[in-house]
């Protein structure tokens, strides 16, 4: 949908023009071009319907945009064989209600655009009670949250304010594992993805659909009677694509994917992270997660973590995770240590979801303060009596002992908690709160340990991360002892994405 | 029976203070300390303490400590006997040192029905307990099978904790298998030891020197109420100091400040610093 939106984008961005059908008929133009998957067709079709329903009016008005919506709705419809609800579809058709339902009363498009993104978001919402898959899994569907995002961000730039994500879209109750929801919609696998262009004088749109359609599933076709563009899952990308050329067409922008290669490549790799639950742990057994195979073998070799997930930073593991490894422990006794203030919600879920065991969640949100905790479950778990509640306790009472500082890079321009950024800068964080910029990752680690008051610590350690050497975390060790003299410096390979160096001060 | 005289021999590790030395007449084989190619006597004179944890980092490579020669043991168990009916003696764990061995050797011309040999099973005032505590009931008793009976149950009572200032130091020693083993591991640690059954035993691992001395004095006050304490350091005097303040509801009026042996100090550090209490119930 992000490709398909830029392509979109490029086609007006350098366009001097504010005639609103011919804006919107280069959007489409653009969307059709770059569209992808079965989402980013929809939404070149959107923009489609849109497109046909503003041709020759220069300005927008309240009752054409109820058109317009009515239109790409259609559009939207009709790019599919068989609609599916729960999905972009419904949450388009959603959005189209609401203004056809206010636009009567309400001529103010500003006012008329905020209840399509409401009504939206409702919708999305929605998306799991409609859509089995969505459920299984935990989410809410992809293509109708991407839907969202444009009329939002259309709604921003309306309104003046920054182009913020609001990433908490992600929150189920009832998931189940990531393996159910992959299992592929035909009994013989995934197949391939096949998607291409068809250029030609005459062509047929109704009898292409209804031919591909018959060839495969999740069938889009859509176009006009010069340019379509195709895109279907099928076992043998040649049946499409010799389909096109017998037609007479000119086949442009071919891509062919496996997808079932993917799919295993996927499997096999989520399980060779997956598949380390230590089972030699007695007692109370701790379920933690990392990101980084450095830090991951600190939690489960040094500090007897019984399993460590996968994810963090850049992907947060799901409830379905957590129970999973909690039914592969045979510990009746489970501590759940998240590590991120953004796992720790889906950590209480499964806590609360599990079956005949005592699950129990310590609230850390980085990675230094679950190693501190793990030094506590270590040293209680080495006594004969220990009960979950004394360790629970014991763990809880240390959070507050260590301080993180977090050095990572801007993705783009802002301004938190009065710290001005400009994207590409390294930006410094203590306890998760953006605290310090700069060019210098010298500068900014000095800078982070001073205001982390790490002259009074004793320990600084630095997990340096995958984007990170050894001999750059070492000489930026040695840099930092000039200035903290007293302190021992520790560095550690920790291998997480995205932060340079996790720092631990003790 | 006859109130008989007992005296009392032990080790320079036991880190007994000089003027309870005196005061029980306790005869002191010392431990011998290893470096820059010389042997030097744990005995206050060949080498001094204070000037030996000051330089302890310097050092290299590194000290070892080694029992003393079976000689020297026999001159200082023979003088000690010279006056007495009866010599109790007691030694660093044989697990630990070969001291027990060389003092065994060293009393084997006695007549071995006036020896009583014990293995303390500990090092320094682990071990210097049981010998003050051993002298203070012959005193009172002149009895050997009291003496030995009151040695056995303040070894039971005996604890000594001590916070590593740097695994360095242990890991160099070469006698600890645990410690040999924590090298590899990915995160250093400073641990809190113990001296337990003649073994010297990681009982907690942490990240900081501050956690440690907490975690010492959390198990000090586990084994309250007490009747003696010994405070450890190599050459953190002002350490000593803050660590029995925290102490200082639960310590009895005798405490006493003690320089820790170059057995053990090699293995902490110079800036470790230990406890030796000995618990109430000995006495019951």
């Amino acid at each position: 949908m992000y490709l398909t939106m830029r392509h979109a984008y490029l086609e007006i961005a350098t366009l001097e023009e504010s005639h609103v059908g011919k804006l919107s008929a280069a959007l489409a133009h653009g969307a059709l071009k770059g569209a992808r998957g079965n989402s980013g067709v929809i939404l070149s079709q959107i923009f489609a319907g849109t497109a046909k329903a503003l041709d020759g009016h220069a300005r927008l008005t309240a009752p054409l945009l109820a058109d317009a919506c009515r239109m790409a709705v259609d559009a939207a419809y009709n790019a599919v064989d068989k609609p599916v609800e729960g999905t972009i579809l419904t949450v388009s058709r959603q959005m189209m209600e609401a203004v056809l339902k206010r636009q009567q009363e309400e001529h103010d498009l500003i006012a008329l655009l905020k209840s399509m993104v409401f009504a939206g978001r409702a919708a999305l919402r929605h998306t799991p009670e409609l859509l089995p898959v969505l459920k299984k899994a935990g989410v809410v569907d992809s293509g109708g949250a991407g839907l969202i995002y444009i009329f939002e961000g259309m709604l921003r730039s309306l309104c003046g304010k920054a182009l913020v994500v609001d990433g908490d879209l992600l929150v189920s109750d009832s998931a189940e594992t990531w393996q159910d929801a992959l299992v592929p919609e035909d009994e013989l696998g995934y197949g391939y993805d096949v998607q291409f262009l068809m250029r030609g004088d005459n062509l047929n749109i109704d009898n292409v659909r209804k031919d591909i359609n018959a060839m495969g599933w999740s069938t889009l076709v859509v176009g006009d009677n010069k340019l379509i563009k195709v895109h279907v899952h099928v076992h043998n990308p040649g049946d499409p694509l010799a389909y096109a050329i017998n037609l007479g067409a000119t086949l442009d922008d071919i891509v062919v994917e496996n997808m079932q290669r993917q799919y295993e490549e996927y499997v096999e790799k989520r399980e060779q992270r997956e598949d380390h639950v230590r089972l030699d742990i007695s007692g109370v057994a701790v379920i933690t997660v990392a990101s980084g195979d450095g830090l991951r073998e600190l939690f489960s070799q040094q500090l007897n973590a019984a399993h460590v997930i996968s994810g963090g930073q850049t992907m947060n593991p799901s409830t379905g995770d957590f129970l999973n490894a909690i039914n592969a422990l045979p510990n009746t006794d489970i501590i759940l240590l998240p590590n991120n203030k953004n796992v720790i919600l889906a950590a209480q879920q499964a806590a609360a979801n599990a079956v005949g065991k005592n699950v129990r969640v310590i609230s850390s949100t980085t990675i230094p303060q679950g190693i501190a905790t793990m030094f506590e479950y270590v040293n209680l778990c080495s006594q004969e009596h220990c009960t979950l509640d004394e360790i629970v306790d014991a763990m809880s009472g240390v959070l507050g002992d260590v301080i993180t500082c977090e050095i990572t890079n801007a993705t783009r321009d802002a301004e938190f908690d009065g710290v001005q950024v400009r994207a590409g800068q390294y930006i410094g964080l203590i306890n998760d709160r953006l605290t310090i910029s700069g060019d210098d990752i010298t500068q900014v680690a000095r800078d982070l340990l001073q205001t982390a008051g790490a002259k009074r610590s004793e320990r600084i350690t630095l997990y340096y991360g995958s984007d990170a050497t050894e001999a750059q975390a070492n000489r930026l060790a040695d840099t930092l002892m000039l200035d903290f003299g007293r302190q021992e410096f520790e560095v550690v390979y920790g291998g997480q994405a995205l932060y340079p160096y996790i720092i631990s001060v003790e | 029976m006859t109130f008989k005289k007992i005296r009392f021999v032990t080790d320079s590790t036991s880190d007994i203070p000089e003027e309870l030395v005196k005061q029980h007449h306790i005869g002191i084989v010392p431990a011998f300390v290893n470096y820059g190619g010389s042997s030097y006597a744990d005995d206050g004179v060949e080498l001094i303490r204070e000037d030996y944890y000051n330089r302890l980092s310097s050092i290299r490579p590194f000290p070892t400590t080694s029992a003393p020669p079976p000689g020297l043991a026999e001159q200082v168990i023979k003088e000690t006997f010279e006056d007495a009916d009866h010599i109790v003696i007691v030694t660093a764990a044989s697990k630990l040192s070969g001291i027990y061995n060389t003092m065994r050797l060293g009393a084997s011309s006695l007549p071995q029905d006036r020896v009583t040999l014990i293995d303390s099973l500990s090092t320094t005032m682990g071990l210097g307990w049981q010998v003050i505590i051993g002298a203070e009931v012959a005193e009172q008793t002149g009895d050997p099978r009291q003496v030995e009976a009151a040695i056995l149950k303040v070894r039971a009572a005996q604890r000594v904790f001590a916070a590593i200032g740097a695994m360095e130091f242990l890991h160099r020693s070469g006698r600890v298998g645990w410690a040999a083993a924590s090298l590899g591991t990915l995160l250093q640690i400073k641990p809190v030891i113990e001296v337990k059954d003649g073994e010297v035993d990681s009982i907690a691992k942490v990240r900081t020197f501050a956690r440690a001395i907490e975690v010492l004095v959390k198990l000090t006050r586990e084994v309250a109420p007490l009747d003696r304490l010994a405070i450890l350091f190599a050459s953190d005097t002002e350490g000593a100091e803050k660590l029995s303040e925290e102490l200082r509801d639960i310590a009895p009026p005798n405490t006493i400040f003690v320089s820790v042996n170059p057995a053990i100090g090699t293995h902490i550090g110079p800036s470790g610093l230990g406890v030796a209490p000995v618990q109430q119930s000995w006495r019951t």
